[in-house]
C-alpha cells in the first residue's frame, strides 16, 4: 500500500510539474513559483538532514570497529564545529565560520585538486603510450592541446594552435555532442518510466 | 635517495619548474583568442547602467584558476559601470563571489545597493533559476546581507530576467549548462560564462547552437582577458607556469614513449 501511495504522489507531482514548465497561465506560473520556491526548498532541507544523519551514523560505526578512525572522527568535528560557528556568530565578514572557509576549507580543497597536476604528470610518464594507432592519435590531440593553451606564441607554430583548435571544434565536438543526446534521452526516457510507474527500483525492494 | 621511485623524481620535478616559474617575472606577448575577444566585446557593448548578473556556481577547490576569470570579468563590467546582482549557485561559491566583488567594488569606487548587490546562495539550483525568471524577488526576498530586496535602489526596477542583459556564470562545472537549459531556453536570458580550462569543451556544443552566448576559460582566458583590459593579474602570472607544466608533461609523455619502444624492441630482438 505504501508503495503504491509513494508511486501515485510521484506521478502527480511528476505530471503537474511537466505541466506547469509549459503552461503561460498567470495562475499557474504563481503555482509553479510557489512550488520552486517553498516546497523544494523545504525537499532539500529535509534531504540534506538525511544526509547528516547517515553520515553521522556511518561514522559512528565506523569509530567503534576502528575503521579510519583519525579520519572519522575529524570529520565529525568538522561537521559539528561548522554550524556551531554558524549559528553563534554568522557566516558573513570575518566570522569564525569565514575564518576557517577562507583559511581551513578553501585551501585544503585547491591543495587535493592541485595534486591532481602530479598525478597527471606521472600518469603522462608511465602510462600515456602511442601502443596503437588509436592511442597515437590520443597522444598526439594531447600534445597539440597543451601547447595551444600555453603562452609559447613566440615558439610555437600558430599551426599548432590551429591543429587544436581544429580538433576542439570537429572531433571533440562531435563527441561531446553525442555524448549530450545521449544523455538527453536517457534523462527523458527514465523520467518518463519513473513517473508512469514503469520505473520501480527507487521504492527499494518489495517485503 | 635509494627508496625514491621514478614518480618521486616526477613530483619533485614538476614541484620544482613550477615554483622557479612562478618566481620569474617573464612577460609574454600572448595572442587573444576569438572566444576571449568576443566576451570581452560583448560586456564592452553594453551601456552604462545595464543590469547583469554574475553567478559564482563554483566551489573552494578551483579557486586558482577561478579567481583571475571572475576579478577580471567583474573588474571589465565594474569599469564599464555595469550594475553587477551577485548570486551562488553552489554553497561555497558564496563567500567567494562576496569577497571578490567587494574587493573590485572598492577599486571602482562602487556603492553597495546603488552599483552593486549580492544576492548571495539559493539552494536547489534548477528551482532557484526557475523561479528567478518568475520573479527575482520571491525568489531572494533579502540580500545576503539581510537587507530587504525592496529597499535595495539598484533592484527597483528588477522583477526578473526580463529586466537584465544577460547572467555571466563563472562556474568549474556543470552549473552553466543549468543556466542554458532552464534559464536561456525557458525565459530567453542571454547566458555567458566564465569557466575552467577542463570545462571549455563540454559547453562547445551549446556555444556553436547559441545556446550559449559566449564563453571563455581557464588560466590562459583569464590572462588574455587582463590583456584586454589592460590590467595585469594573477592569470598572467600564472600562465608561465602552467606553459612550463604543459612542457614538462609533454617531454614526460615523450620520454616515457622512448622507453617504451626501446624496451619493445630489445623484447622482440630477445625472442
Amino acid at each position: 500500500m505504501t508503495r503504491r501511495i509513494a508511486q501515485i504522489v510521484c506521478f502527480a507531482f511528476g505530471a503537474l510539474l511537466f505541466a506547469l514548465y509549459f503552461s503561460q497561465l498567470p495562475a499557474v506560473r504563481s503555482l509553479n513559483t510557489t512550488i520552486m520556491i517553498d516546497y523544494w526548498q523545504i525537499i532539500f532541507a529535509i534531504t540534506l538532514l538525511v544526509g547528516v544523519i547517515s553520515f553521522v551514523k556511518i561514522s559512528v560505526t565506523n569509530i567503534r570497529r576502528g575503521d579510519s578512525r583519525p579520519y572519522r572522527i575529524i570529520s565529525l568535528i568538522g561537521l559539528t564545529v561548522m554550524p556551531v560557528f554558524a549559528i553563534f556568530w554568522g557566516i558573513k565578514g570575518d566570522s569564525p565560520f569565514m575564518w576557517m572557509f577562507e583559511y581551513v576549507q578553501a585551501p585544503m580543497q585547491s591543495t587535493v585538486f592541485a595534486l591532481l597536476a602530479f598525478f597527471v604528470a606521472s600518469a603522462s610518464f608511465r602510462g600515456f603510450r602511442a601502443r596503437s594507432a588509436p592511442a597515437a592519435v590520443l597522444l598526439a590531440a594531447a600534445i597539440l592541446t597543451l601547447l595551444s593553451r600555453s603562452s609559447l606564441e613566440g615558439i610555437v607554430p600558430q599551426i599548432v594552435t590551429d591543429a587544436a583548435d581544429w580538433v576542439r571544434g570537429n572531433p571533440s565536438m562531435a563527441a561531446r555532442r553525442a555524448i549530450l543526446i545521449g544523455i538527453g534521452l536517457g534523462s527523458l526516457t527514465t523520467s518518463l518510466r519513473v513517473i508512469l510507474g514503469i520505473e520501480r527500483t527507487w521504492l527499494g525492494r518489495e517485503k | 635517495m635509494k627508496h625514491l621511485e621514478s614518480r618521486h623524481w616526477i613530483f619533485g620535478g614538476l614541484f620544482l619548474f613550477v615554483i622557479i616559474s612562478m618566481a620569474l617575472n617573464v612577460n609574454f606577448d600572448m595572442r587573444v583568442s576569438p572566444e576571449t575577444k568576443k566576451m570581452f566585446t560583448f560586456i564592452d557593448s553594453l551601456p552604462a547602467g545595464t543590469t547583469v548578473i554574475v553567478s559564482f556556481d563554483h566551489e573552494a577547490s578551483s579557486l586558482p584558476e577561478i579567481r583571475p576569470l571572475a576579478l577580471v570579468v567583474l573588474r571589465h563590467a565594474f569599469s564599464r559601470d555595469l550594475k553587477l546582482i551577485g548570486t551562488a549557485l553552489l554553497a561555497e561559491g558564496t563567500a567567494i563571489g562576496y569577497r571578490l566583488m567587494n574587493q573590485t567594488a572598492a577599486e571602482y569606487s562602487k556603492i553597495y545597493g546603488n552599483d552593486y548587490v549580492y544576492l548571495g546562495f539559493k539552494p536547489q539550483y534548477i528551482a532557484a533559476i526557475l523561479s528567478m525568471g518568475e520573479s527575482i524577488p520571491e525568489t531572494y526576498p533579502k540580500d545576503y546581507l539581510g537587507h530587504s530586496y525592496q529597499n535595495l535602489e539598484m533592484l527597483s526596477t528588477v522583477k526578473n530576467y526580463d529586466d537584465v542583459a544577460t547572467v555571466i556564470s563563472i562556474a568549474d562545472g556543470s552549473m552553466t549548462t543549468h543556466w542554458i537549459e532552464y534559464g536561456a531556453s525557458r525565459y530567453n536570458v542571454t547566458v555567458t560564462a566564465a569557466v575552467t580550462a577542463a570545462m571549455m569543451t563540454t559547453y562547445d556544443p551549446y556555444l556553436a547552437s547559441g545556446q550559449l552566448h559566449t564563453m571563455f576559460g581557464g588560466l590562459r582566458g583569464a590572462a588574455e582577458y587582463e590583456k584586454l583590459i589592460g590590467i595585469g593579474g594573477s592569470g598572467k602570472r600564472g600562465m608561465l607556469a602552467q606553459s612550463v607544466a604543459h612542457v614538462y608533461i609533454i617531454l614526460l609523455i615523450i620520454a616515457g614513449n622512448i622507453i617504451y619502444f626501446r624496451t619493445r624492441r630489445k623484447r622482440r630482438g630477445v625472442s
